[in-house]
């Protein structure tokens, strides 16, 4: 079983609040919490833990053995991405900053042994046991690799090796195809906003990609007393979400999220916050 | 000249540090904004923008289709497909539209011609507008599920530069997305300076970090804001990471609410506090700028 916590732009709290129900639901089930934020993962340092069990995404990028090729020009005209270029003669080049790895151009190619297997490093996946019980499984894009896709998917599937009764993903912000991705198979989303014009921009967003879906959705509100909340009630109903939280503007949670201690493991009434949430969410459960 | 403002995370305040400066250097500078986070556009937002003048969609991403009349459920696509797009659903092979990079790997390999079609869809749209504030405004929206959002931006910024060419407009000033992916490549490449913002937190700290290593990547000088700067006292690891990069620090912004409160009012903080510490700070940066950076 998955579910997922997002939300449209950063800053909003969908780490603290993935963080948190983590630590909280782990009363409730065998999980594992998978950081899919691929190009800023931060679970591990709320968390503060060191990642560990590193593992490489490799992504196949042709190489082209030039004594065999014949210069159809075939693989460059499949490919999507046009990240084979040729020369007037034929020749073909590979441009790797645009390759996306997914073997069109091997599919095609009419010659056997012309286009040879290579690959390229685009990020890392982890596994870290953290000291509340549950494993973090994090993947982390190259810096200058533009495609978080693959190491969105090779997280996911090392998370779900995991099989855990319970996996939690955390997501990027936004609402492009990793985010879609990340989401894929949820039961649930937990959708975390702020009262305001960019968050409300934001949260509608995700509950459209939430309906495109066919995920039941959740909305927890953080920073609840500044801004318009009728407005976010509005939306929700829109969505026939629900809010399920309200997170009140609170120094203890700034203070925590910056000294990497989790909220929820105090006595503060914000610790109550999300240990209801997580009741809530395995009575939904089951 | 053509600056990027990033930071690598959502949430330290890059857009609304971006949406000051950019108003306190209208008067002096001639200068078009960009708003190059295509997944959660929001200096229309801060400007107060209602109206746009116009608009262009894009169309590039492309989606796969399997026609179920005609397939013959051999399932190779499903296998073949490199991000797990395909599932076996009520009995037939459907793509998911909404994780489907258009590769067409699919459509490769499926053994029955015609079965599988990669169709053009709209990935988003980009506007634009002149704010109320004189200066103009280029703006994207991705749609949702969309990839590519990196064609978005490189989009944004051909159209500014047109902009730029016709009114002779001198300064680009690019508000990029969070992250390290395509968008922020694209809002990086082509910049000459690179403006990061962080705030004092590990997690911030760690982004920064890795933005900065596709800073360097284009070679461009880099500048950083530390916001929020009082949060966190016994917080050294920007200024150590500054002093290790040689990057040099131009300002420092404390936290004020008047920044949260300013962005329900959908005005620039700098506007609607100007007396507000964190606009006195702002205010402090803009020179530097002025001085340093836009001379």
């Amino acid at each position: 079983m998955q579910i997922a916590v997002s939300g449209g732009k950063g800053g909003t709290g969908k780490s603290t609040v993935a963080v948190n129900l983590a630590i909280a639901l782990r009363e409730y089930f065998d999980l594992a919490l998978a950081d899919l934020d691929v190009e800023a993962p931060n679970d591990h340092i709320l968390l503060r833990v060191e990642l560990q069990n590193e593992e490489p995404v490799h992504m196949f990028m042709p190489r082209f053995d030039y004594s065999k090729c014949t210069k159809c020009r075939k693989c460059a005209e499949v490919c999507e991405e046009n990240a084979i270029i040729t020369m007037k003669d034929g020749t073909p080049f590979l441009m790797p900053t645009l390759c996306s790895g997914c073997r069109a151009c091997e599919i095609v190619c009419p010659v056997t042994g012309a286009i040879l297997e290579g690959e390229k490093l685009m990020g890392h996946t982890y596994l870290t046991e953290t000291p509340y019980g549950f494993p973090l499984v994090t993947g982390k894009l190259l810096e200058g690799e533009e495609r978080a896709m693959p190491i969105v998917t090779a997280a996911k599937r090392r998370a779900k090796t995991l099989n855990k009764e319970l996996l939690l993903v955390d997501t990027a912000a936004g609402t492009s195809n990793t985010v879609s991705k990340a989401l894929e198979d949820s039961k649930l989303l937990i959708a975390v906003t702020e009262p305001t014009p960019l968050g409300l921009h934001d949260l509608t967003l995700i509950l459209e990609l939430a309906k495109l879906m066919g995920i039941e959705a959740w909305v927890v509100v953080n920073r609840a007393d500044i801004g318009e909340k009728q407005r976010v009630k509005e939306i929700v109903e829109r969505y026939n979400a629900e809010i399920v939280g309200e997170i009140p503007y609170s120094e203890a949670i700034i203070r925590s999220y910056v000294k990497g201690e989790p909220i929820v493991l105090t006595d503060s009434k914000e610790a109550g916050i999300f240990r209801n949430l997580a009741k809530k969410i395995a009575n939904y459960l089951g | 000249m053509q600056v990027a403002i990033a930071s690598g995370k959502g949430g330290v305040g890059k857009s609304s540090v971006a949406a000051s400066l950019i108003y306190l250097l209208k008067d002096e500078y001639s200068l078009i904004a960009v708003d190059a986070d295509a997944d959660a556009p929001n200096l229309d937002l801060l400007f107060g923008v209602e109206m746009w003048e116009e608009e262009k969609e894009l169309i590039g991403a492309k989606v796969a289709r399997i026609n179920t009349k005609t397939c013959i459920k051999c399932g190779i696509c499903a296998e073949r497909c490199p991000y797990d797009c395909i599932k076996l659903t009520n009995g037939n092979y459907v793509v998911n539209e909404l994780t489907c990079e258009g590769c067409g790997v699919c459509r490769l390999v499926c053994p029955v011609e015609g079965v599988i079609t990669l169709e053009e869809v709209r990935s988003g749209i980009i506007r634009k507008t002149t704010t109320k504030y004189g200066f103009p405004l280029i703006s994207a929206q991705l749609d949702v599920g969309r990839p590519n959002s990196g064609k978005l931006v490189t989009e944004e910024k051909e159209w500014a530069k047109r902009i730029m060419k016709e009114k002779g407009i001198e300064h680009m000033i690019i508000d990029s997305a969070a992250g390290i992916g395509c968008q922020v490549i694209a809002s990086l490449g082509g910049a000459d300076v690179a403006i990061l913002v962080a705030e004092p937190t590990p997690a911030s700290l760690s982004d920064v970090k890795r933005v900065y290593k596709v800073v360097q990547h284009f070679r461009e000088p880099a500048y950083l804001i530390i916001n929020k700067a009082d949060l966190n006292p016994g917080f050294k690891g920007l200024y150590e990471f500054a002093e290790a990069e040689n990057i040099p620090i131009i300002g420092e912004i404390p936290y004020d609410r008047a920044i949260p409160r300013s962005m329900t009012m959908l005005k620039p903080v700098v506007e609607a506090f100007p007396d507000s510490k964190a606009s006195k700070a702002l205010k402090e940066i803009a020179e530097i700028i002025k001085g340093e950076i836009l001379r």
